[in-house]
């Protein structure tokens, strides 16, 4: 474990210099933001209608949360990342690396984004605020609980982005699967809650990654109740495991073939 | 007649500087600091029609940003430009026409196509007839020996085919002067030699005027009559390669092994280099006192082994950038 | 002159057909990139279904007229990438000095510079757009104007990207600027101008210039009207004047830049 921190910290410390860059990026984020806000304001004829049980302020911070782990997690770099060590074969020299392919990718890319998600949470609050006036009223404890869902929702989001990465080994054109994934989590789990889904979607959308990589953790920040938390903890659990043995799995099959093409 | 012509040509450019560290670059944000780096300070001088003329000078001696000026892919602050009595900064699309240029660290083939498509292309780039392109390809590819892979792929091939590719590619309108700036870069010695004979026969077919960059001193002594060396920014020696030869090569470097100590002082004509009492090196310079006068002075039975040479290029340059400074 | 432009369009040509051979190099991952973008804006029809399914109407325009947005969004982008894909590297290329070698050939360095890539799966981009078209309504002369628009758009985004990826002449480090800026004009244009107030309605018809490339179409198409055509045309020769000098003006300030690693 001490290995994994200690390349987590590097990448941490190599990233402070992109502060720069990641408020530059804030602005493309805050027109999406601005533009979903319009949407919403247009949407409500009155802010206290309710709308699939949500009103106005929380359908807006329930889109800023969701937006903010979507907007963290760089998938796309990951996944380009991921995909060119593929091509080019530079996954190989990690084969004889005494750490785990998953655990290294996992602590790199979780340092890589750390100070940007800081960043972009203080930013994506002061966002919040300005269009809606104030935050849902969430005690202390509530806070921790749901910054703990952010960060299992993040994880278990890079290593499905990782697990898209790795699927190069098969498939040239697997930056095509990220766009597909990130399509499903952008439509289905950060513009609308689930609750606003026909009653078949809505069921296989609660068991699907949307409900723990996006929709858990903006619900709680929204409507926060002690039920749903231990519910969204289990669910992120689950797929903790899951996504972690994809990845596993993907990267043993992946490597294997490497030692069977170079004979 | 002058094909290039510079008079108190200048050009100035502005550097940011940047801290190191996260506060250095949110310093660069909000306050940039600058520096200014003359690249190039009033230089003047002129090639006829038909030299070959090496333009040669350390890292940063301003030899890129003048050659540059001279193609119109930089801006003059200062002074005057004609190539082929046009002026670069205005008239690039019109020069465009008489240049060929070549920079050994811009590629500019399609990577994906053969040479020959390549060539077609920049037939097309020049406005050339199709019969007539064809017939350029032909007489180049010969004479550049491409013929075994003129099909190929640019990305399949060698560094030094791609080289003789480039330089082709950059002759295809018939230009009446070449530029190339550092040509052979980063080649093998074989594919080196294998270019710079090519490079001559070329001039000697077409009769273009040749003006080299070159870090190599190989370049310049096996191409060039004429050796222009620029350092920081100015010109410090414009003479033919004859004389600066001349000049410095009267001078021999005399590498003997002795038998015995022997003592031997600075007189006229001599200087000692490195003195380990069996392990000598002298200069000898020969207007003044010769060879066999030398040796004498060594005592022939007391030597066993001996090794003399000329002072090389490389050393000449450095002393003339040393000395000028 | 006028053979002057026959020649620049033959090379430029050449260029887009030589760029595009590149990727058609793998057909199979060619095919695959058109057929995914095509699915992947499909997807977003889904948002759209949810929003209809609450609010007939959104800023006025029905569910089919949203899909004409989209349409034209997914058109418009799909010409500027699939030709000028360089004009949203175009920082890049002026910070690494890649200008060089367009400079030293006679012919539009600008144009040079933008064309000679292409990204294949802007293609589904285009087709998407026409099917989006097509389930809109198809009729002559709407066909006309979309193809029409399409175009004037396409040039248009790209006329924005130069003007941003030229500031690279002044400033360092503007690529992440250009970045933000072009992404802007895509966000905007497949929402409804409608749903918007007051000045960033106002910044859409002007330096975000979505309503001239889609909104004002839209309305075209919609009903006819020669204003918002002119309006459009001439907004986009002014855009495409504006890149092009400003990317010459800059030109003069051009670096060059291996002498600057070699400095620095």
């Amino acid at each position: 474990m001490r290995k994994y921190l200690f390349i987590f910290k590097t990448q941490i410390i190599s990233n402070l210099q992109y502060v720069g860059n990641v408020l530059i990026g804030f602005i493309g984020n805050f027109v999406m933001l601005f533009i979903l806000f319009n949407l919403w304001k247009y949407l409500y004829s009155d802010p206290s209608e309710l709308i699939n049980g949500y009103n106005m302020f929380q359908m807006t911070w329930y889109v800023i949360i969701t937006e903010l782990l979507w907007m963290s997690l760089g998938g796309r770099k990951l996944v380009g990342k991921i995909s060119e060590d593929v091509i080019t074969g530079n996954v190989a020299y990690n084969i004889n690396k005494p750490y785990s392919y998953v655990g290294y990718v996992l602590a790199t890319h979780l340092g890589d984004i750390f100070i940007k998600s800081i960043v972009l949470s203080i930013l994506f609050m002061i966002t919040g605020l300005v269009f809606l006036g104030g935050f849902p009223s969430l005690t202390l404890v509530n806070v921790l609980v749901i910054i703990l869902t952010m960060i299992l929702a993040t994880v278990i989001s890079t290593l499905f982005a990782s697990s898209i990465g790795l699927l190069a080994f098969f498939f040239e054109n697997s930056r095509s699967f990220w766009w597909l994934y990130s399509k499903f989590i952008l439509i289905l789990g950060t513009i609308f809650p689930i609750e606003f889904f026909p009653g078949v979607l809505q069921k296989i959308l609660s068991f699907s990654p949307v409900f723990v990589s996006s929709y858990g953790p903006a619900k709680l920040f929204v409507d926060f109740s002690w039920s749903t938390a231990w519910e969204i903890l289990l669910a992120q659990l689950i797929y903790l495991a899951i996504s972690y043995g994809i990845c596993e799995f993907i990267y043993r099959k992946g490597v294997r073939k490497i030692n069977v093409n170079g004979g | 007649m002058s094909v290039i012509e510079v008079k108190n040509l200048s050009k100035t450019f502005k550097v940011k500087i940047k801290d190191k560290g996260l506060k250095g670059s949110l310093k660069a944000i909000f306050k940039p600091k600058y520096k200014l780096v003359k690249a190039v300070k009033s230089i003047d001088f002129s090639v006829e029609k038909g030299e070959m003329v090496a333009f040669i000078g350390p890292n940063g001696a301003g030899k890129s940003t003048t050659i540059k000026m001279l193609t119109s892919i930089l801006y003059p602050d200062k002074g005057k430009i004609k190539v082929m009595g046009l002026d670069p900064a205005k008239d690039r699309k019109k020069l465009a026409y008489e240049i060929g240029t070549m920079f050994g660290q811009k590629e500019q083939l399609w990577t994906h196509l053969s040479p020959y498509d390549n060539f077609k292309f920049f037939g097309a780039i020049f406005d050339i007839p199709e019969p007539v392109v064809e017939k350029k390809i032909k007489e180049l590819s010969m004479l550049f020996e491409l013929d075994e892979f003129i099909n190929t792929p640019v990305r399949n091939l060698s560094l030094g085919q791609r080289i003789r590719c480039e330089i082709v590619a950059s002759l295809i309108h018939e230009p009446k002067i070449l530029f190339l700036d550092e040509p052979t870069i980063g080649l093998d010695p074989v594919v080196k030699e294998n270019i710079r004979t090519l490079i001559k026969r070329m001039n000697k077919e077409y009769k273009t005027t040749i003006f080299l960059t070159s870090h190599d001193v190989g370049d310049i002594e096996k191409l060039c009559k004429r050796v222009i060396i620029v350092n920081d920014g100015q010109i410090v020696l414009d003479d033919s390669m004859e004389n600066l030869k001349y000049h410095y090569l009267n001078k021999k470097i005399v590498d003997a092994k002795m038998k015995e100590k022997i003592n031997l002082d600075d007189e006229d004509g001599i200087t000692i280099l490195k003195d380990k009492g069996y392990n000598l090196k002298i200069e000898v310079d020969i207007t003044k006192r010769s060879i066999s006068d030398a040796l004498k002075l060594l005592n022939p039975d007391n030597i066993i082994d001996i090794n003399i040479s000329n002072v090389p290029l490389e050393d000449i340059i450095a002393n003339i950038y040393k000395s000028k400074k | 002159m006028l053979t002057e432009v026959k020649k620049q369009l033959k090379v430029s040509l050449l260029s887009v057909k030589y760029g595009f051979m590149r990727e058609a190099l793998n057909k199979a991952s060619l095919f695959s990139s058109i057929f995914f973008m095509i699915i992947n804006n499909s997807c977003m029809i889904v948002q759209w279904i949810v929003l209809f399914s609450l609010k007939d109407n959104f800023g006025g325009y029905s569910f089919k007229e949203v899909l004409l947005l989209w349409g034209l969004a997914a058109s418009t982008y799909g010409v500027s990438r699939f030709f000028f894909r360089k004009s949203f590297n175009l920082s890049q290329t002026i910070v690494s000095g890649a200008l060089d070698n367009y400079i030293v050939q006679p012919k539009s360095v600008l144009l040079s510079a933008i064309i000679s890539e292409c990204e294949p799966s802007a293609l589904g981009d285009i087709i998407f757009g026409y099917i989006m078209y097509f389930m809109y309504g198809f009729k002559i002369h709407t066909f006309i104007l979309f193809t029409l628009f399409t175009i004037t758009g396409g040039l248009m985004i790209v006329a924005v990207a130069v003007i941003l990826g030229s500031l690279s002449f002044w400033l360092t480090n503007s690529d992440q600027i250009a970045d933000v800026g072009n992404s802007l004009v895509t966000n905007f244009a497949t929402y409804p101008d409608g749903i918007f107030k007051g000045v960033a309605r106002m910044m859409l018809y002007t330096i975000i210039p979505v309503g001239i490339t889609n909104f004002i179409p839209a309305r075209a198409i919609i009903s006819f009207n020669p204003t918002l055509l002119l309006i459009n045309i001439g907004a986009t020769i002014l855009f495409i004047l504006t890149a092009f000098a400003i990317f010459y003006r800059g030109l003069r300030r051009y670096s060059s830049s291996n002498l600057m690693n070699a400095r620095v």
